[in-house]
């Protein structure tokens, strides 16, 4: 159908509207038909009513119910519809599957050939420091080393900032890092390629993922908190995700993960682990800190 | 009468006695399409409260920082205004976060919201296709397109809506525009931007989702920043039309109501001027 033809349709309406149409003009794909008008016995037409209304009470109930089933724990407890702590697996199970589904259609939506948008030095924002606790005691620089685990070579490689730089080429990229909390930043980038070194230390032949680490990790009250991720290799080969060592043309600062952070562009923010300190590839998925918190485990974007 | 063969095609036998006279009714909409229209109740409700948790987590309207609290979120300001000033709320324990306890899940829930937004958004997407399906099958879509006369008519009924009122309390006899489609032009307007506005929701947060896989849907509705700010208007957009919408549906009768229930209305002489 082209325009013209919505027109026409449009026009046969038109005329329609203030004269009766032409039985001869044939009725256009667009036009509205005319309603359906059927005779039907009071007596039947109250069964009708009767059933349907009865069916309609009985479904609105059953989403009330189903809806309401499916409210977080903390809600229903502040409207006073459950009291202490009561679980509910299978609702966790219901909820937790949707989530896998989501990270699934993620999965399939994700490319490692599609690049991701890139941006001029004029478009970078501010990027705020993100760590969910106390920023860290910029004490463990000096002495940071990166250990790599599951190598095709079964060993564990300790490096330093000083061999990262020397035997990698560093790329620059300009790209949005993306808040699950719905905030996001575009900054300028520097580092080497995670592709670069798993070139360089391959992992074991079966390994699908990564876990990386930040021992240096704070909680809230200033105590040790570790922070783990998990990536799959896929992205982590995406020549997009970089270990990023500058951030807008200066070395990291602590805040922003020194001296060796992720920055991986198709993932959300969370996943953009700071300070890593191990880097562990393994066959299975492993845990990942805030999967743990009831966020998803894929967190692709 | 080019359409009285059809409608007698239409007419069903009944194996009621004489003496009982049938009633005319006219089919109004089909089953799938009731499905779907109630359905978008509970998953409406779902996405929105969910929606304003994951809202609460980065407000998209912010103002400057107030100096004194820090605060930069005009929803936490209505939160503060209402418990200062409504009686009963001065003891409330967190006035920056009433609104939140009360029009979503909660502060603090981004998690369980997110999944909730995730399952309810799967759910509207699928309840979508119905619709779709069902405005298919029973060619209730057309009655929703546009028409060129549809702005001359919408100035008509909206001068009868507001004249309704006063009609009614000086007992004058105000009639209602006539107009010999399913729908009038205002109708039309609300009922066929809806299905837009779902559609241009379900894209948006596509674009804020997926904003590196789908850079170009992102890039559509003016990049993610905006892609949020779109995302947000469109929930405006639904409870601007939900409000008027339920007001007028029990302002107009049973007969209104029920027929989204049924399917049929026994307002069929409206529906007569087709035949004449």
């Amino acid at each position: 159908m082209n325009l013209e033809d919505e027109h026409s349709a449009l026009e046969a309406d038109n005329t329609s509207s203030t004269e009766s149409a032409s039985p001869r003009k044939p009725a256009s794909f667009f036009r509205e038909r005319p309603p359906q008008v059927m005779e039907v016995a009071p007596q039947l037409l109250r069964r009708w009513s009767r059933r349907d209304v009865l069916l309609f009470g009985m479904g609105a109930i059953a989403a009330a119910a189903g809806g309401g089933y499916l409210l977080p724990q903390t809600t229903l407890k502040r409207l006073g519809i459950i009291h202490g702590k009561e679980n509910w697996p299978k609702k966790e199970w219901l909820l937790n599957r949707s989530l896998r589904i989501d990270d699934d259609v993620a999965e399939a939506l994700y490319s490692k050939n599609r690049l991701v948008p890139t941006y001029t030095k004029s478009q970078i924002t501010p990027l705020r420091n993100n760590y969910n606790g106390a920023t860290p005691n910029p004490s463990y620089i000096p002495e940071w080393r990166l250990t790599l685990d599951g190598l095709a070579s079964g060993l564990s490689v300790v490096l330093n900032i000083r061999n990262l730089l020397a035997s990698f080429q560093v790329h620059e990229q300009i790209t949005r890092l993306v808040c699950v909390e719905g905030w996001s930043a575009i900054a300028w980038w520097a580092g080497l390629r995670f592709d670069d070194l798993l070139g360089a230390y391959p992992p074991m032949s079966q390994a699908k993922w990564v876990r990386i680490e930040s021992s240096v990790n704070l909680g809230p009250w200033g105590n040790p908190d570790p922070y783990y991720v998990s990536l799959d290799l896929s992205t982590a080969r995406h020549p997009q995700t970089l270990l990023a060592t500058h951030l807008n043309g200066k070395p990291l600062t602590v805040e922003h993960g020194a001296p060796l952070r992720l920055v991986a562009p198709v993932k959300l923010g969370l996943k953009n682990i700071k300070a890593i300190t191990r880097i562990t590839y393994t066959r299975d998925e492993p845990p990942d800190y805030w999967a743990k918190h009831g966020y998803s485990r894929y967190d692709g974007i | 009468m080019p359409h009285s063969t059809q409608l007698d095609k239409e007419r069903i036998a009944t194996s009621t006695p004489e003496s009982e006279a049938g009633v005319l009714v006219v089919r109004r909409h089909q089953l799938l399409v009731r499905c779907s229209h109630w359905l978008n109740v509970p998953i409406l409700l779902g996405l929105i409260l969910s929606g304003l948790s994951i809202y609460w987590a980065s407000p998209v309207y912010q103002h400057k920082p107030n100096p004194l609290t820090g605060n930069a979120d005009p929803l936490a300001d209505v939160g503060t205004w209402i418990c200062a000033h409504v009686p009963g709320l001065h003891q409330y324990s967190s006035p920056p976060d009433w609104v939140y306890n009360h029009i979503s899940l909660g502060p603090g829930m981004l998690a369980v919201a997110l999944r909730l937004h995730w399952l309810c958004a799967y759910l509207f997407m699928l309840n979508g296709l119905v619709f779709v399906i069902g405005s298919a099958m029973g060619g209730g879509w057309r009655s929703l397109l546009p028409r060129r006369t549809d702005l001359r008519d919408a100035t008509k009924m909206f001068w009868y809506y507001i004249g309704v009122p006063f009609a009614k309390l000086t007992h004058l006899s105000w009639l209602h525009p006539r107009f010999n489609t399913k729908y009038n032009a205002l109708q039309r307007a609300a009922y066929f931007s809806i299905p837009v506005a779902g559609l241009l929701s379900i894209l948006s947060g596509w674009a804020i989702h997926k904003p590196m896989q789908l850079y170009w849907l992102t890039w559509i509705f003016g990049g993610y920043d905006k892609a949020r700010v779109w995302h947000f208007c469109l929930l405006w957009l639904f409870v601007l039309f939900v409000v008027p919408h339920v007001i007028l549906v029990l302002a107009d009768g049973w007969d209104t109501l029920r027929s989204m229930i049924v399917g049929w209305s026994t307002k069929a002489q409206r529906s007569e001027d087709f035949s004449q």
